[in-house]
C-alpha cells in the first residue's frame, strides 16, 4: 500500500513538527519522498502536456510516410550521387532532411548505399547529425531522443515564451550545420583515404 | 452490373488500405511511446524532481550559469563533447545529452540562464551525436570495412571543427531570439 503512505506523510504537515532522533528520521522520510512526488508532479505535467500531440502528430506523420511509400525517396539518392559542385546540397542537406524524414532514425542512414564509398562517411555524418535539430518540428523522426531539444524547451515554456521560433531556428541552422559538416568530412575522408592509398 | 461491382470493389479496397494504414500507424506509434518515450520520461522526470528539491540544483546552477550563459562557455562545453576520444562514449543513445538539455532546461526555466542562449546551448550539447554509431551507420549505407576503417577517425576529427563552428553559427542565428523579454 505505497499509497497510504503518501497519505501519512502528507498528513504529517498539520501537527508539530516531531523532534528527537524519530523526529530526524521523519524529516528525512519526508525529504525523500518529496523528491519523488515532485518528480511525479512533472512526469504528469510532461504526460499530460506534450504525449497527446506527440502521439497524434507521431500517428499523422507515420501514416504519411507509409502512403507515400520510403522506396519513393530512392531515386533523390542515385541524384545526390552526381559529382559536380551544384549537387552538394543534395546530398548533404535534401537527402539527409528526406531521409531522417521518411526512414527515421536509424534506417535514415541505409540512404548511403547510394553513394559512392568515398562520400559515405560524409552523408553519415550530415545525415546523424540531423536527427535531433528536426525535433522540434518533426518529432517522428526520432522519439527516442527527444529530450535534447524537450529538455530546454520545457524551459523556454516555462518562462512563457512560444516556441516556434525557437524550433525553426533549430531546423534552420541545423540544416547549414549539417551542410557544413557533409563538406568538411568529405574532406577529410578524401585527405586520409589518398593517404592510406599511397601507405599500401 | 459487373462495373458498379468493380467500382465498389475497388473504391472498399482503397478505403480499406487507407484505414488499414492509419491504424497501423498509431499502433506504430503508441508502440514507440510506451517503449522509448514514456519510460525516459520517468527517468528525466525523476532527475528534475531531485534537482527541484534538493541543493544539487544550486549546486548545478553555479556550474553551468557561468559556462552556459556566455559563448565562450558554451565554446568550451562543445570542445569536450567533441574530443574524439570522449565523444563516442558521450554518444550512445544521447542520454548524455538529454540529461544535459533537461539540466540547462531547468536553469533556464528559473531565469538562471538567457533564453536567447537555448539555441547555441543545443548545439554546444551536441557535437557527439552519433559518434558512437559510426561504424553501424556506415554499415547500414552498405559502406565496406576499408571505408568504416577511415570513415570513422574522418568523422570524429571533423567534429572537433565543426562542434565549435555549429555553435558558432548557432550563437550568431540566435539574435533576435526571445530578447525583446517582457
Amino acid at each position: 500500500m505505497a499509497l497510504s503512505g503518501l497519505v501519512v506523510f502528507a498528513a504529517g504537515v498539520t501537527v508539530d513538527k516531531p523532534t528527537g532522533f524519530l523526529g530526524a528520521l521523519a524529516t528525512a522520510a519526508e525529504d525523500f519522498i518529496k523528491v519523488f512526488n515532485k518528480g511525479g508532479t512533472v512526469l504528469l505535467s510532461l504526460m499530460g502536456g506534450i504525449l497527446p500531440t506527440l502521439i497524434v502528430l507521431l500517428t499523422a506523420v507515420n501514416a504519411l510516410v507509409r502512403l507515400i511509400g520510403p522506396e519513393k525517396i530512392e531515386n533523390l539518392g542515385k541524384a545526390a550521387a552526381r559529382p559536380g559542385i551544384q549537387w552538394y546540397p543534395v546530398r548533404y542537406m535534401i537527402l539527409p532532411f528526406v531521409s531522417v524524414f521518411m526512414l527515421t532514425n536509424p534506417m535514415a542512414y541505409t540512404m548511403g548505399r547510394f553513394l559512392p564509398e568515398r562520400l559515405k562517411p560524409a552523408f553519415y555524418d550530415s545525415a546523424v547529425s540531423f536527427v535531433h535539430p528536426i525535433l522540434g518540428i518533426f518529432p517522428h523522426a526520432n522519439p527516442g531522443e527527444l529530450f535534447v531539444y524537450v529538455g530546454i524547451a520545457t524551459g523556454i515554456q516555462q518562462m512563457g515564451y512560444g516556441l516556434g521560433d525557437l524550433a525553426v531556428r533549430y531546423l534552420l541552422v541545423g540544416l547549414v550545420v549539417i551542410f557544413i559538416r557533409g563538406i568538411v568530412t568529405e574532406a577529410i575522408t578524401a585527405k586520409m583515404m589518398s593517404r592510406a592509398e599511397k601507405a599500401a | 452490373m459487373d462495373a458498379l461491382t468493380n467500382l465498389i470493389v475497388k473504391v472498399g479496397r482503397s478505403v480499406g488500405g487507407v484505414v488499414g494504414t492509419l491504424y497501423q500507424a498509431g499502433r506504430d506509434t503508441v508502440d514507440t511511446v510506451i517503449r522509448n518515450v514514456i519510460p525516459f520520461m520517468a527517468f528525466i522526470s525523476f532527475i528534475i524532481g531531485l534537482i527541484l528539491t534538493t541543493g544539487i540544483g544550486d549546486w548545478i546552477a553555479k556550474g553551468l550559469k557561468g559556462s552556459a550563459s556566455s559563448l565562450g562557455g558554451l565554446l568550451l562545453i562543445s570542445i569536450v563533447c567533441a574530443i574524439p576520444i570522449l565523444s563516442p562514449l558521450l554518444g550512445p543513445g544521447a542520454v548524455i545529452a538529454q540529461i544535459v538539455g533537461t539540466l540547462l532546461g531547468v536553469e533556464i526555466g528559473k531565469g538562471n540562464i538567457p533564453a536567447q542562449y537555448s539555441l547555441p546551448a543545443l548545439f554546444a550539447i551536441n557535437p557527439q551525436v552519433g559518434c558512437d554509431f559510426i561504424p553501424v551507420g556506415l554499415a547500414l549505407g552498405e559502406a565496406e570495412p576499408e571505408t568504416v576503417e577511415i570513415g570513422v577517425p574522418a568523422v570524429l576529427f571533423s567534429r572537433v571543427i565543426t562542434g565549435p563552428l555549429s555553435v558558432v553559427i548557432a550563437y550568431f542565428a540566435s539574435f533576435g531570439l526571445y530578447s525583446a523579454a517582457k
